[in-house]
């Protein structure tokens, strides 16, 4: 027998399917719910539905967004023939915040894992390819995380997108800026030094 | 607890709650040991690049009173696998050997032998050769865990299959003659099953450099992770991956 009634049970079920939240949590959001009023619940209830009903997939460069093409495809003040290839949509953010990047993004959703099963097959690349294809790409940024996975992901792109006339890049890796080389670990020393530019 | 210190491969981590990871070890010391890396996912500062899956390490741990877990102190990069282009096949092997570690090791039992030929695959997966080091995973881990059977005869009359066709069974526990094979059975040549005995009698860095085509070995590695498979009862990931690869 559950000691709430079965839709307070329903409800902490399901908040804590969310990440980061355990039962605790998940009751005390449920109680929360609970108390609030009813126009903040429904409000709640309708953000979600309309996040789902709303939100899709741009069909040029894969972001999440309520218009296609999205924000960055369709601005006529960024370079669309600079693109710049990320795993997650999340990840665009963090390279906005730069302030320094004016081309465009391409998301794969993802990263090749082999033993999650996930290979190259299940990459979302055809719409990258069709601009690459058609000539409307200078250059392609490969900006996938710097792991075993983000690296064969980017080694696999770069082998299939590569084409005269495209410059492929990839990221540089190494030393975080503020910290000491000293507490470098070996791999990141020797990515740092791989990457390093004439000055 | 006393903090202890020991080579290991690191064979998978798992995000854990807001910032921590989930570490599946490798350890020189004592077998495969799980324990959480506190911050790891949040703060790269601590562990860097040292828990990417099938990097060499020198960990340190601390085991904690009633708890399963051990937390992970440090770790410090021996040898990564990042040194060194990671292609797409290149990719899914390391993965291979992390997933039959990981499967195939029993918790807090050191196994030296298994340490030792980890060790040397790895190496021998720095370049762009897979299959071969792949093949001579599979061959001796499969023996090393005590489920590889005699090659050389038929389990069910006995006769020496050496100079003669041999046959496998998803469902058998070893090699048949052409008399008693099983319905759907896979024919292993003679040809890999010579291959199985030199690679027995020699180091992996023997092997390389000589050109190694997919379809070499290829009825031998089949037969190999049938009998991991049936072992431990269960489909292997990344074999499935390593079909798929073309070339
Ligand atoms: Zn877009
Ligand atoms: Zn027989």
């Amino acid at each position: 027998m559950s000691k709430f009634a079965e839709p307070m049970t329903r409800l902490i079920d399901e908040l804590k399917k969310l990440p980061g939240i355990g039962s605790k949590t998940a009751q005390r959001l449920a109680f929360h719910i609970l108390r609030s009023t009813d126009d903040d619940a429904e409000a709640l209830a309708a953000a979600v539905r309309d996040v789902k009903a709303s939100l899709r997939l741009c069909s040029i460069c894969n972001n999440i967004t309520d218009v296609d093409p999205c924000v960055y495809c369709s601005s006529p003040t960024r370079n669309q023939r600079l693109v710049c290839v990320v795993e997650e949509p999340t990840n665009i953010a963090a390279i906005e915040r730069t302030k320094h990047f004016n081309g465009s993004y391409h998301v794969l959703h993802g990263s090749i894992s082999p033993l999650h099963g996930v290979g190259p097959e299940q990459l979302r690349i055809a719409n990258l390819m069709r601009r690459v294809e058609g000539g409307e790409v200078d250059e392609v940024i490969i900006a996938t995380n710097p792991t075993v996975e983000g690296e064969a992901t980017a080694v696999y792109l770069s082998e299939h997108i590569r084409r005269p006339g495209l410059k492929v890049t990839r990221i540089a890796m190494g030393i975080p800026v503020g910290s000491d080389i000293e507490y470098a670990d070996e791999i990141t020393m020797l990515k740092a030094m791989e990457g390093r530019r004439e000055l | 607890m006393a903090l202890k210190e020991s080579e290991a491969i690191v064979l998978r981590t798992y995000p854990l709650r807001e910032a921590d990871l989930l570490v599946t070890l490798f350890t020189r010391l004592e077998g495969k040991v799980r324990g959480v890396a506190r911050s790891a996912k949040k703060s790269r500062r601590r562990f860097g690049g040292a828990l990417e899956p099938l990097t060499y390490v020198k960990a340190s741990y601390e085991d904690r009173e009633r708890q399963e877990l051990t937390r992970l102190d440090s770790c410090e990069v021996l040898e990564s696998p990042l040194a060194t282009q990671v292609s797409y096949p290149r990719a899914v092997a390391l993965a291979h050997v992390a997933e039959l570690l990981d499967e195939l090791l029993p918790d807090r039992e050191a196994n030296d032998a298994v340490f030792r030929l980890a060790l040397s695959v790895l190496a021998g997966l720095r370049g762009t050769e897979v299959w071969m080091p792949v093949t001579y995973f599979e061959l001796w881990i499969t023996r090393l865990m005590g489920y590889l059977p005699d090659l050389s005869e038929c389990i069910t009359c006995g006769r020496v299959l050496n100079g003669n066709r041999a046959f496998f069974h998803a469902l058998a526990d070893g090699l048949m003659c052409l008399d008693d094979k099983r319905l759907a059975s896979s024919e292993i040549s003679a040809e890999s099953r010579t291959l199985a005995a030199q690679m027995f009698r020699a180091p992996v860095e023997s092997f390389a450099g000589a050109p190694w085509p997919k379809a070499l070995g290829a009825d031998l590695r089949k037969f190999l992770i049938q009998t991991l498979q049936r072992h431990i009862e269960k489909k292997l990931v990344t074999a499935g991956m390593l079909e798929k690869i073309s070339s």
